[in-house]
């Protein structure tokens, strides 16, 4: 284990930690008052491991939004490292960090594993939304229905993301496949350290897109879109898939100049969700596609683009007050813009944001209304000069 | 035929009074099914309901009191809601939402009790094994 744990530290870089700590200066958890530490973490992991309840604490507290690795000097991958020391410390010790909503997401992650599952995941198709049966390109619906069921007590529609994502390839002359038998994409399962079974998801679902003859599949949530076009090749041998980013695509259509976009008289913001702006260096996409849309009032907030602050949650581990005290927060610095309209990019954000909207004592001050990008896109789409 | 397997989640107050007062009457009852007491059914929310077919139950009953007999307050509603929801998870990862069911008793029924239980065996048998237990019960 030791030996693996310094493997661990070599591979991300945590000997060049100067100690400087900036990471811990700029940590969403730590900025709302919780006694965390990035710095502490990777001090005590290189001279004092015997503190193994410090560290294992500290490992699943972690938000992984890698804000401390924008700013670090040394360049040190800390969420990197929590990755790998949460896969360590689930494998060894079982540990699984402390699951929100009882574990029921990581749950029906796990249900998806096995083979023989015949799902019933495409009951929302309608008639408007314009679908083949065969084709290259597929559509990544990903746990919009799950999540649509499972938070269907605070209103939150995730399934309007998936319709409207259908809505623009439809706009472009696409009609995705959509696979009956999709598995999530496993971005929980692999954040919270279950290797061996986002693995089986990686292998279940890469099958599943060749079975069906697939070349291409667009994805619109930044999570899945990672893990299918980052994680998935180094998984699964001989892959061979092209990944599209739902956003990417709109963004060329839009630089081919063949499209505009309807004018949306309304004063808007953005959350930027953290796979996307950092991860994927895609920040600047949703500022351009949005500052297409005229009579659009767009403000940035105090945080944002690849400074921009978590919803407060990650991966459905670890939500406390803290998570809460930080959605309070990004959601004052939204409406401090001026804003009628947060747009976000991640269902996992709208979700986070909109439960922390329907606080009692708070809700006259937070209450916001919040869609997707894809739905805003998918309105206001209309061919240049139509 | 392969056996399934049966879980029962059972309020502690008039749902466990009847199948208490059924064991001391020795009345038969389904020898796959395993019970799980708890103190309220408000207790039990969607993560254990699923959990238990992730760890492999081919079906699951919630045994509850009536809605005006509730020890706590809304233990009852809120069964329903979970159970609501919960089939529409099973659903969704075509497992079947029959598999869930809920019954609510007062605390003398050890007779429709005892009926419920073979009523859902007998339900649940013919639905046969969820296919991809197997698969499963290897991973947890």
């Amino acid at each position: 284990m030791d030996k693996k744990i310094d493997q661990i530290i070599q591979d991300r870089s945590l000997y060049l930690c100067l100690e400087c700590g900036k990471c811990t200066a700029v940590c969403p958890r730590r900025l709302t008052g919780k006694e965390y530490s990035p710095r502490l973490l990777a001090h005590k992991v290189i001279v004092e491991r015997e503190d193994e309840a410090f560290i294992e604490n500290a490992v699943w507290e972690c938000l992984t939004c890698e804000i401390c690795s924008e700013h670090c000097p040394s360049g040190v991958e800390f969420s990197g490292f929590i990755l790998e020391m949460r896969e360590l410390l689930a494998e060894t010790k079982g540990l699984k960090g402390y699951r929100a909503h009882d574990g029921a997401i990581h749950s029906w992650m796990r249900m998806m594993t096995a083979p023989e599952l015949k799902q019933n995941r495409l009951d929302w198709l309608t008639d408007e939304l314009n679908t083949s049966a065969a084709g290259d390109i597929a559509y990544f619906v990903g746990c919009a229905p799950y999540f649509d069921v499972f938070f269907s007590g605070i209103e939150v529609d995730t399934l309007a993301i998936a319709r409207d994502s259908i809505r623009l390839l439809n706009y472009l002359d696409i009609e995705p496949v959509l696979l009956p038998d999709e598995r999530c994409c496993g971005h929980d399962l692999l954040w919270t350290g279950d290797r061996s079974n986002f693995e089986r998801l990686q292998k279940l679902n890469y099958q599943t897109f060749k079975d069906a003859g697939i070349r291409e599949v667009v994805v619109s949530c930044p999570e899945c879109y990672m893990i299918l076009s980052e994680y998935m090749p180094k998984v699964v041998p001989g892959f061979d898939l092209k990944i599209t980013l739902l956003m990417d695509l709109i963004q060329q259509e839009v630089h081919k100049g063949g499209t505009a976009f309807k004018p949306l008289k309304r004063r808007t913001t953005f959350q930027d969700p953290c796979r996307l702006s950092r991860m994927l260096n895609r920040h600047k996409v949703p500022r351009e596609l949005l500052t297409e849309i005229p009579d659009m009032r767009f403000t940035d907030m105090e945080h944002s683009g690849r400074s921009a602050i978590c919803c407060g949650n990650s991966a459905f581990i670890n939500c406390d007050a803290h998570s809460k005290q930080i959605q309070v927060q990004r959601l004052t610095e939204a409406k401090n813009t001026g804003a009628d309209l947060l747009i976000t990019a991640c269902p996992k954000c709208m979700i986070h944001l909109t439960c922390a909207m329907r606080d009692r004592l708070k809700q006259k001050t937070l209450k916001l209304e919040i869609r997707d990008i894809v739905s805003i896109l998918a309105d206001q789409i209309k061919p240049y000069g139509g | 035929m392969k056996k399934v397997r049966l879980l029962g989640i059972c309020c502690n107050w008039s749902p466990f009074a009847c199948y208490n007062a059924a064991g001391m009457a020795r009345m038969k009852m389904p020898d796959n099914f395993k019970l799980i007491r708890v103190m309220c059914i408000g207790r039990v929310n969607q993560a254990l309901i699923l959990r238990a077919f992730e760890y492999g139950a081919d079906g699951v009953i919630l045994l509850e009191c009536n809605d005006e007999d509730c020890r706590y307050g809304p233990g009852p509603e809120v069964g329903h809601e979970n159970v609501k929801r919960v089939r529409k998870m099973l659903h969704l990862l075509g497992i079947g939402q029959e598999r869930l069911v809920e019954k609510s008793f007062a605390a003398h029924e050890k007779e429709e009790l005892v009926e419920a239980l073979w009523d859902f065996a007998e339900r649940i048998e013919a639905l046969g094994p969820v296919t991809e237990q197997k698969a499963m019960a290897a991973h947890v």
